[in-house]
């Protein structure tokens, strides 16, 4: 086995992370940054830079797992959080992007007592694995906050494009239909 | 869930417990596995070698144990899978964990119960009889509660685990056979689950792999024999990197953070050896070709003569294809390698076997190597988690840190042990009175168990596979043939293959029911009538007959055949038999599945699926339906569309979701289950069987509708349509995926000469000054020159790949040769800080370097010498300002006769003429501005006008579209190729943001010019988007076009009926369709009104895809792994054809893909 170590490691070990700016592609002027994120309600500051996709942050730097890597190219959905209450692909949305917006993952959903998604998809089972379930409530909350009261064409439509290869789809629109009753009566009793 | 388990090693030290063992394999004598263990506080704890894959074994384990032990359900805590934790019970396969393995753990729990009562009668001096003990309070006769602590004291109770024990009957059953809810679903519901995944340890680097060439082959000389070097200098300007590891043919690399390993994995440059990959094009006649070894499963009666006897003679063959796991989330390890041994974190279904092969990777002996299993993403068999982990412990090794290794979504398609492709044939037919007379069945199976990849890379395994003689599984009928001969074919893989759910079995019964289905036809009989007069099995009789009496069932013996939309039902059942021959029954499973079939398009929908499954004792009701409900969508879209692709080049070639498209929420079809009540028969094997009748279910109901038979999967809407027209599906024309071809550039530049080589000074040169002191300008002034140099983006040319600002260096591509761009901060020596005022502006509008020779119009002094003197002077002083970098200048290398700079004198007077913009009365100031800035320092039409011959903007064409770097500069006027035309307030989104919602989102080039535009005024903005609207036709109503454009271009007018539509569905729809209910954040410009699709040539379609986007609002993933250039050009040729069929079809985009690899 050979081992190459690369030699030009700084002193602080942090190299080019430290030094700005770095040009990418020769196009655009690329530079570590610091970025102020607002994720579940608190300010988080990462560095890095800006290009490099949101959902590293919240993974490796917040230690939110509930995001997922499944594919990094806005294909299958497990990644999906909330920016400013719109889903949001974080593999393919760049921090730059993300800076100042409202952020929330599963995590930050249950801020006031867990929500409605939630309650719903414990009550209807509604995970094998479940690798692809924080992105199905995420895209979900996005859905209910538009179409309070969906038919099941509807929601089977609006998670066209998140992918469960555990075969549980039947239990997650029976969870989001679930969750639009609960939310409405919520709603009627309060 | 609770608390973590205490740990077998902790239990078997302390006092007060009473636990069941066995002796440890592979251990020290007295190092003993637990299987249930009850402390004296009243905890329970139970392990098992089996793992939970997402299926609900970690609950229905426990609902067992506390069944047998009359422990209340909470009081369990599991251990499952981790090597120093549990006993190895071999790999999570085949449905076994609660028909098979469950035993040991349930016998340990009525053990435990009677060892407790026993000692409770003893130290009570009573009766056992008249002892109680119900969810875990132990009773005397008079009703006092037996404490548990007393009861056991500080003893250490270890008991042998027996052989047999009479468990609890049904009726007394108050936890096996409820529906107790997931104890894991809480946590992955509000996220905090801890999967492999998200482990993390302290000082933990981040690792990627690159994997060779050979994708999906494990088999073959070249395997772990074909790298030639790895350019490590690649990744030198990578920040974070810490090791690239080679050994053999593996090679990875490791970083500080997980972006800076993927990108150093993406530009690390490797070479390797040419590799034939097997010709799969056609997937049954690669079967045929390959070695086989025929055993003889079952010999029954004389099949030969039978055969020559029949009354109706029928040979069929069927088809099945490759096909993924498909996990949704590609496979993770971690991996600690220090002095003392090895940690690894992993989601494999197999520890026991992981931690073996780990041994032999590092040469650490077993017991010094620990597997902690976390759940992963559903892996339905072997996938790549235990490559991953076997990389990871060869990163950890080479860095001697932990480290965390993620594979990429296209190396766990490429990669993964593929569900393998199936051949089966069958000779029999009917004999007299339509009586079973003869079946002789082969059926060919190549696949092993899947080495795992780091062993076969470095070579610590021989790149010959063996076969494994997997491909038995439900190999027997259900029905009862006369004379029968039964043939499994062992074969080593063709391409990487393992298990993957219905294992073999899935495909022979694909075959067999379809076959029983073809024999009814021919007989004139019912179906499902015609199963039951030949099946020898009363449980499999029951379910059938239960199952089609759910569905409706009405019997017919001909196929409909009417209308647009044909209808049709198909039944299928079968038992998954596993392990070897003859194998152990796991749950019977019978479906009933309705069809409808698209006779204009050929797509198949399965709009209902009554499955009855007899499971025996089910153990979580509600689990055993959960299963169900998988396994039939799973299989359904196994059925309807899953194929793993090839190409000539790179073996396997499917890579993403777009590549292999899986079923999606609208295309659920409704399932009704039925379970059969048997709670006193011993408990089934729930996990894969209902995907078992799967495709002959289908493919029967496809009969049913349409009399057209399909024996090969999957049934796409090219397959179906292919039958009903009468003819087999063509097989796809043999795509070449073609290499990346480095175009003839060191021809082209053949004739060069130097910059140095060739310099004639014919204007005079300007005096050297001492660089101007900074301080000189007022704040405003440099303030002033910033704006004009985002404007006028000079740092976008005159800034490296990865280099300073302003300092030069970038080759540009000009059709005249390379130009390098040259340092313009204000170093003395290397950059411009011994320039005048004068000097400056001098090159600025005459294109002449200080000391008077020609600069060539790549830099576009003609548009920037319409520059007024005081913005001129503003810029001067910025760029002095700026920090001084010491950087030398490349020579550029232009083409005869371009590289003469003296014949640039001519140019100039030739096209350097039009200086002053006289500001034109008749327009506004907003539009005479726009112009000064659009067609001054903004230099737009330095790309977006064509040049001539001799590399200036065309007269007559202005802003007509150029070319720039490669990519396209599409036209800003009324030459627009666009549906719809360029209004002001677009041009100022545009601008602005980067985006247009008419036309697209800047990249290429253009990317970076809005983002330096940022810097602008807003008026100057307004100012631009005023002037070049001028030159474009008023637009119509652009949202009613938009919106008619949208429809026409939606899916719904364009359904997925070819691979590359899918291709487009599963890969690109995601962010680009139109028309959803709620916004998505990350939505793509829809494709119908996207400049790069009406443009007249593929380059900026291409290159986005390939280079993927950064720009003002938005950005896009590269998906240059994630595409073979193949499919490059069909999606082109898909999007064009229908985002733009007005347009002709875009020509030569395997050059345009060729090009963009190149950059
Ligand atoms: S990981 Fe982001 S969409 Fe798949
Ligand atoms: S639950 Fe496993 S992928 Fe959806």
């Amino acid at each position: 086995m050979f081992l190459l170590v690369c030699s030009h490691t700084n002193e602080a070990g942090t190299r080019g992370l430290s030094r700005a700016p770095l040009i990418c592609g020769g196009l655009a002027v690329r530079e570590a940054k610091r970025w102020a994120l607002r994720v579940n309600g608190a300010d988080r500051a990462v560095q890095g830079e800006p290009h490099v996709p949101l959902l590293h942050f919240l993974r490796n730097d917040l230690a939110l797992n509930s995001p997922k890597f499944g594919c990094g190219l806005g294909q299958c959905g497990a990644c999906t959080v909330l920016i400013d209450g719109v889903a949001a692909r974080a593999c393919a949305v760049p921090v730059r992007l993300a800076e100042g917006r409202d952020i929330v993952t599963l995590e930050g959903l249950a801020a006031a007592g867990p929500d409605p998604l939630q309650v719903a998809f414990v009550r209807a089972q509604a995970a094998q694995c479940g690798y692809c379930i924080a992105g199905m409530i995420m895209t979900a909350k996005a859905f209910l906050a538009v179409r309070p009261d969906p038919s099941e064409a509807e929601v089977r439509e609006a998670l066209r494009y998140n992918l469960c290869r555990c075969g549980t789809h039947v239990e997650i629109v029976r969870a989001v239909l679930l969750a639009a009753e609960i939310a409405r009566a919520d709603a009627a009793a309060s | 869930m609770s608390a973590p388990p205490a740990s077998r090693r902790a239990l078997l030290r302390r006092g007060g417990i009473i636990a069941v063992v066995e002796p440890r394999k592979g251990a020290r004598e007295d190092d003993v596995d637990i299987h249930v263990c009850l402390t004296a506080e009243g905890r329970v704890f139970a392990f098992s070698g089996h793992v939970d894959l997402g299926t609900g074994i970690r609950t229905a384990l426990a609902q067992m144990v506390a069944e047998e032990l009359d422990f209340p359900f909470a009081a369990v805590e599991m251990a499952l899978g981790d090597t120093a934790e549990t006993p190895d019970q071999g790999p999570t396969i085949a449905s076994e964990t609660i028909q098979v393995t469950s035993r040991a753990m349930r016998i340990a729990a009525t053990q435990i119960r009677a060892a407790l009562l026993a000692r409770a009668a003893s130290a009570l001096q009573c009766d056992v009889a008249a002892l109680t003990l119900a969810a875990g309070v132990l009773s005397s006769a008079s009703g006092d509660a037996v404490d548990l602590s007393a009861l056991l004291a500080n003893e250490r109770i270890l008991l042998p685990l027996a052989p047999e024990a009479e468990f609890k009957p049904v009726e007394r059953h108050s936890l096996i056979g409820t529906a107790v809810p997931r104890v894991d679903i809480p946590a992955k519901v509000e996220g905090g689950f801890v999967y492999v995944h998200d482990v993390r340890v302290p000082g933990m680097l981040h690792g990627r792999v690159v994997r060779p060439p050979y994708s999906g082959l494990d088999g073959g000389d070249f395997v772990g024999r074909s790298l030639i070097s790895v350019d490590r200098l690649s990744v030198a300007d990578v920040p974070g990197v810490r090791a690239v590891v080679v050994e053999g043919d593996f090679v990875g690399v490791v970083a500080e953070r997980e972006e800076q390993a993927a990108e150093a994995a993406l530009k690390l440059k490797a070479q390797w050896r040419d590799f034939r990959p097997p010709d799969l094009s056609d997937v049954a006649q690669a079967i045929r070709a390959h070695p086989a070894t025929p055993r003889v499963l079952l010999e029954k009666g004389d099949v030969e003569r039978a055969l020559g006897r029949l009354e109706t003679r029928l040979d069929r063959t069927y088809v099945w294809p490759y096909q993924m796991h498909g996990s949704i989330g590609p496979s993770c390890a971690v991996a600690d390698f220090r002095a003392d041994g090895l940690t690894v974190w992993t989601g494999s279904q197999n520890p026991h076997r992981l931690l073996k092969d780990l041994a032999l990777l590092t040469g650490l002996a077993p017991e010094r190597i620990e597997i902690i299993r976390h759940e992963a993403a559903g892996c339905y068999g072997r996938n790549g988690a235990d490559d991953v982990a076997a990389d990871a412990a060869l990163l950890s090794k080479a860095v001697g840190a932990p480290v965390r290794v993620q594979l990429t979504r296209e190396q766990e398609h490429l990669w993964e042990p593929k569900g393998a492709a199936q051949l089966m044939e069958i000779k029999g037919g009917l004999g007299v009175g339509a009586t079973l007379k003869a079946y002789d069945f082969h059926t060919w199976y190549p696949s092993n168990d899947a080495p795992t990849l780091a062993l076969l890379l470095t070579g610590r395994l021989p790149n010959t596979p063996s076969a494994l003689k997997m491909g038995d599984r439900t190999a027997l009928p259900a029905y009862d043939y006369e004379n029968m001969r039964l043939t499994a074919y062992d074969m080593a893989p063709i391409v990487r293959a393992s298990w993957m759910r219905g294992v073999s079995a899935m495909p022979n019964v694909f075959a067999h029911e379809s076959y029983i289905d073809e024999l009814a036809h021919e007989a004139g009989v019912d179906p499902v009538e015609f199963r039951l007069a030949h099946i020898d099995d009363e449980r499999a009789a029951d379910l059938v007959r239960a199952t089609a009496e759910r569905a409706g069932w009405t019997p017919r013996t001909a196929p409909r055949g009417e209308g647009e939309i044909l209808r049709g039902r198909g039944f299928a059942q079968a038992r998954y038999v596993h392990g070897n021959w003859p194998g152990v029954g796991a749950a019977w499973s019978a479906w009933v599945a309705d069809v409808a079939v698209n006779r204009a398009t050929g797509e198949v929908t399965v709009s209902r699926v009554v499955v009855g499954q007899d499971t025996g004792m089910m153990v979580n009701p509600a689990g055993v339906a959960h299963q169900i409900h998988g396994n039939v969508l799973q299989s359904t879209s196994r059925v309807l569309r899953e194929e793993v692709t090839f190409s000539e080049t790179t073996a396997v070639a499917s890579r993403d979701w777009g590549g292999y498209p899986v079923l999606t929420f609208p295309e659920l079809p409704a399932i009704d289950v039925l379970l059969v009540d048997r709670q006193s028969e011993p408990p089934l094997g729930a996990g894969e069987s209902a995907s078992v009748p799967s495709a002959a279910a289908i493919a029967n109901a496809v009969f049913d509708a349409t009399g057209v038979r399909f024996r090969e999967m999957p049934l796409t809407p090219e397959r179906v349509l292919a039958g009903l027209a009468g003819a087999p599906l063509a097989k796809p024309a043999k795509r070449e995926t073609p290499k990346t071809r480095w175009r003839g550039l060191g021809a082209a530049l053949a004739g060069a000469a130097s910059f140095a080589a060739v310099s004639f000074a014919i204007a005079p040169a300007m005096a050297p000054i001492a660089r101007p002191d900074p301080a000189t300008w007022s704040a405003a002034t440099i303030e002033h020159g910033r704006q004009l140099a985002a404007l006028g983006a000079c740092a976008t040319c005159h800034t490296a790949k990865d280099g300073v600002a302003y300092a030069g260096g970038l080759a540009l591509e000009t059709p005249f040769g390379v130009v390098t761009t040259t340092n313009i901060t204000p170093d003395v020596e290397t950059g411009i800080g011994a320039w005048s005022y004068p000097a400056f502006a001098r090159a600025m509008r005459d294109g002449l370097h200080r000391d008077g020779r020609h600069l060539y119009p790549a830099f576009p002094y003609p548009s920037f010498a319409k520059t007024s003197d005081a913005d001129l002077q503003a810029l001067y002083a910025f760029l002095m300002a700026q920090p001084a970098v010491r950087q030398r200048n490349v020579a550029s290398r232009l083409t005869f006769p371009f590289n003469l700079r003296p014949l640039m004198a001519g140019w100039n007077l030739l096209f350097n003429r039009q200086r002053d913009i006289a500001p034109d009365p008749a327009r506004s100031a907003e539009w005479n501005r726009g112009r000064y800035l659009v067609d001054g320092l903004g230099h737009c039409g330095a790309c977006h006008t064509p040049r001539n011959l001799l590399g200036a903007e065309r007269a007559g064409a202005y802003l007509a579209g150029g070319v720039a770097e490669g990519w396209e500069a599409p036209a800003l006027t009324g030459a627009s190729l666009g549906p719809i035309p360029w209004s002001e307030a677009e041009f100022y989104r545009y601008l602005k943001t980067g985006a247009s919602q008419y036309h697209g989102a800047a990249s290429g080039p253009m990317a970076p010019v809005v983002a330096e535009l940022r810097a602008l005024p807003d008026v100057d903005i307004r100012a631009m988007a005023a002037y070049l609207a001028s030159f474009s036709p008023k637009p119509p109503d652009a949202e009613a076009r938009a919106a008619e454009i949208e429809q026409r271009t939606s899916r719904a007018a364009n359904p997925a009926t070819s691979p590359i539509a899918r291709l487009y569905e599963g890969g690109c729809a995601a962010c680009h369709e139109t028309g959803r209910a709620a916004p998505l954040f990350n939505a793509g410009p829809a494709l119908g009104l996207s400049s790069k699709v009406s443009a007249a040539t593929p380059a900026n379609f291409v290159n986005l895809l390939i280079e993927g986007a950064q720009h003002g609002i938005g950005s896009m993933p590269s998906f240059a792994a994630a595409l073979d250039d193949g499919q490059i050009v069909d999606l082109a040729r898909y999007v064009r054809a229908r985002f733009a069929p007005e347009q002709p079809p875009w020509r030569d985009i395997e050059t345009a893909a060729a090009n963009a690899r190149r950059r």
